[in-house]
């Protein structure tokens, strides 16, 4: 078992003012995707995170995109990996935490 | 309350495959359309997944191949339980299924002389009869259903959580629903309802299918009066990736490199296996005899640390794996996975054989309701042979849109608001319970490990009964109080999960109750306590329909085949 850590940017929009990065930790056995670490963290650590349980695994559908490190990716096609900081895309509405409106 | 109001001559439920060659032939018929999904429409669904083939009999591989035959492997392939009229229908149509998706610009692949080519992909095909597109089928046809759905202006509406169908005069009526983003309640008037809403593999911990795939569609028909049928019939493969976490569930198709010279799989002791599993003796066996196989490996003792057996992708040159399975070795690799190595598969579900069940219209019992896809049931019976989904969601999708246009021709049933607010208020008090009890994910994981111990591969009475026990004492105990972590109505996905949590423990519970009665082996239900097939008390279907408010199992003959008897 290996230690990740992510850090994940919030926002309420109804109650916050501004977003702010709020750091999570969890436990890994070998590789996962950051959108499965994501809904480990809703499951697990903090239901309140909102997030969107796609997961077509293959990078179709286009719901998780995130920026990831600071780049645009597909969070169900991308490796978490230890340290990684996580937003909703820029130029989007958020609704609340990861889940942002669509075109 | 109700916060918001649709109305419109055809309401879709899902937004895969079925959904949409629904949503294209009922616009084509004139009738207004709109298509919901949990997800994004056109991009939600398992049909964007498929990869191994499409079977249509077109008889280019071998002339010998036609409907007849294609309909006789599929009763076979079913085990005696699909219903004749939906097999004779799916593989009437096959052929005009296919030149209709190549008319709405889909390609598939052909030989140096332009014409389709066929494989065979498994022991149930007679001749050569899938066709394919380099290794995943679904991607093209999908991006050609979501552009005909797009030239048609076809309404969509995106992350909509149906909660309830609403039934006036013995008919269907219309929809209440949750809007995912923004936490709205909304009353959705139709004229007739197409249920296209994909399996369940989420009632188990591995599983080839999204995590949406939780059930939801058969719950809402069978409370809304319709019947459901052979639930028991849960198709689980072997082929799926088992570790890492990354890629769990996935489908590596590595039959496909047995041809190719690629070792077989083989146990922890390195042994092969497959071939003291199958009835007939075949080492490429049918596709359920591989997750029986797997997982009688690992009961012995002989499968690999996370439960599974080996396959040495690296037994074939690599270039032979790009060739024949180019994205999936690709998917792999982006993950970081050594192809040269072994790499660890084992069981997953993968689809469920029954459903709501349909009439040749795609008409489920109850008038207005339609079903299409792997929510609907008799077209497999006791196990779905491969490349026959497909056929089946294109056929039924098309037969579907047709029927459910001419049947909301004429005046809308009776709209009964209060029962829309009465659901909206229901569901809105899912949100004000306090939130100490067990949160929708924890229960889930509950129904998972039940299901996978006692209701997967391997079944028998003690395990069964257990199981339908732990399904009745978390309705009774855990859903009552099981509470969401926040109670916020924008983007609120535990709110939405415990819904689905509720339709899973009733779903679990029936599926498990099916599989009790079922005292026989069939397809891709397995008894260890009842081994053998048992034709003469078992050649029934199980229907499953409300009676009294509460549902009720009965087995009843499978249904003769008309055109084969005339």
């Amino acid at each position: 078992m290996t230690t990740l850590r992510l850090t994940i940017e919030r926002l309420t929009p109804s109650e916050d003012e501004a977003p702010h990065d709020e750091k999570f930790e969890l436990e890994i056995d070998g590789t996962i995707s950051v959108l499965q670490a994501i809904r480990r963290v809703h499951r697990g650590v903090d239901g309140t995170l909102a997030f969107r349980n796609c997961d077509c695994r293959r990078g179709v559908c286009g719901l998780c995109s995130m920026m990831i490190d600071g780049k645009r990716r597909l969070a169900c096609m991308c490796v978490a990996e230890d340290g990684m900081r996580i937003a909703p895309p820029p130029n989007r509405r958020v609704l609340k935490d990861l889940v942002f409106e669509l075109d | 309350m109700i916060d918001r109001t649709i109305e419109t001559d055809v309401l879709i439920v899902g937004g895969g495959g079925g959904g949409l060659r629904a949503a294209i032939a009922a616009h084509d018929e004139g009738a207004r359309v709109t298509v919901i999904s949990k997800g994004i429409v056109g991009k939600s669904g398992l049909t964007q997944t498929a990869v191994t083939g499409f079977q249509a009999a077109f008889g280019i591989a071998d002339p010998r191949d036609n409907a007849d035959v294609h309909f006789q492997d599929s009763i076979k392939g079913g085990y005696g339980l699909a219903d004749p009229a939906l097999v004779r229908t799916y593989t009437g149509e096959a052929v005009a299924a296919v030149e209709d998706m190549e008319e709405f610009g889909c390609r598939f692949d052909r030989d140096e002389n332009g014409a389709l080519f066929q494989r065979k992909l498994d022991s149930s095909q007679t001749y050569p009869r899938s066709i394919k597109k380099g290794d995943s089928l679904g991607t093209p046809i999908m991006q050609a259903l979501r552009r005909q759905a797009k030239i048609r202006e076809i309404e969509q509406l995106h992350e909509i959580y149906v909660t309830k169908l609403l039934v006036a005069s013995g008919r269907i009526a219309g929809a209440v629903a949750i809007d995912f983003r923004t936490g709205e309640t909304l009353s959705i008037r139709a004229g007739a309802v197409i249920m296209a809403t994909g399996g369940a593999g989420e009632l188990f911990p591995v599983n080839s299918n999204t995590p949406d795939s939780t059930g939801d569609g058969l719950m809402l028909a069978l409370d809304a009066g319709a019947e459901l049928v052979d639930l028991e019939f849960i198709l689980m493969l072997g082929h799926a990736m088992l570790h890492p976490e990354a890629v769990r569930g996935m489908l590596f198709t590595f039959q496909y490199l047995l041809p190719k010279g690629a070792r077989g799989p083989f146990n922890n002791d390195g042994e092969p296996f497959l071939a003291n599993y199958d009835p007939e003796g075949s080492d490429n066996p049918a596709r359920h005899i591989y997750a029986r196989a797997i997982f009688g490996e690992v009961r012995a003792g002989r499968g690999t640390p996370h439960g599974g057996v080996w396959f040495d992708p690296g037994s074939v040159p690599l270039e032979v794996l790009q060739d024949t399975l180019p994205s999936q070795t690709k998917y792999l690799q982006s993950f970081g996975l050594d192809v040269s190595k072994p790499f660890e598969v084992g069981v997953a579900a993968h689809y469920m054989c029954g459903g709501i069940r349909i009439d040749v219209n795609a008409e489920s019992t109850l008038p207005g309701l339609f079903a299409v896809g792997e929510c609907s049931g008799g077209a497999h019976g006791a196990a779905r042979v491969g490349g026959n989904s497909l056929t089946e969601i294109l056929v039924f999708g098309k037969r579907a849109g047709r029927n459910a246009a001419a049947a909301a021709k004429g005046e809308l049933a009776d709209f009964n608001n209060g029962e829309a607010d009465a659901e909206a208020n229901r569901v809105l008090s899912l949100l004000d319970r306090d939130t100490q009890g067990r949160r929708p994910s924890a229960i889930k994981a509950d129904i998972q490990k039940t299901m996978n111990d006692y209701v997967g591969v391997v079944r028998n009475e003690d395990g069964l009964a257990s199981a339908v026990a732990t399904f009745d004492e978390l309705a009774e105990r855990d859903l009552p109080a099981m509470s969401p972590a926040t109670d916020g109505r924008v983007a609120n996905y535990d709110w939405i999960e415990m819904l689905e949590v509720s339709a899973m423990t009733r779903l679990a519970n029936l599926i498990a109750s099916a599989a009790r009665m079922r005292k026989e082996s069939r397809g891709a239900h397995y008894r260890e306590d009842f081994p053998d097939t048992n034709d003469r008390d078992w050649l029934r279907n199980t229907r499953i329909r409300q009676e009294n408010g509460a549902p009720a199992l009965v087995p009843v003959a499978v249904a003769a085949d008309m055109a084969g008897a005339a």
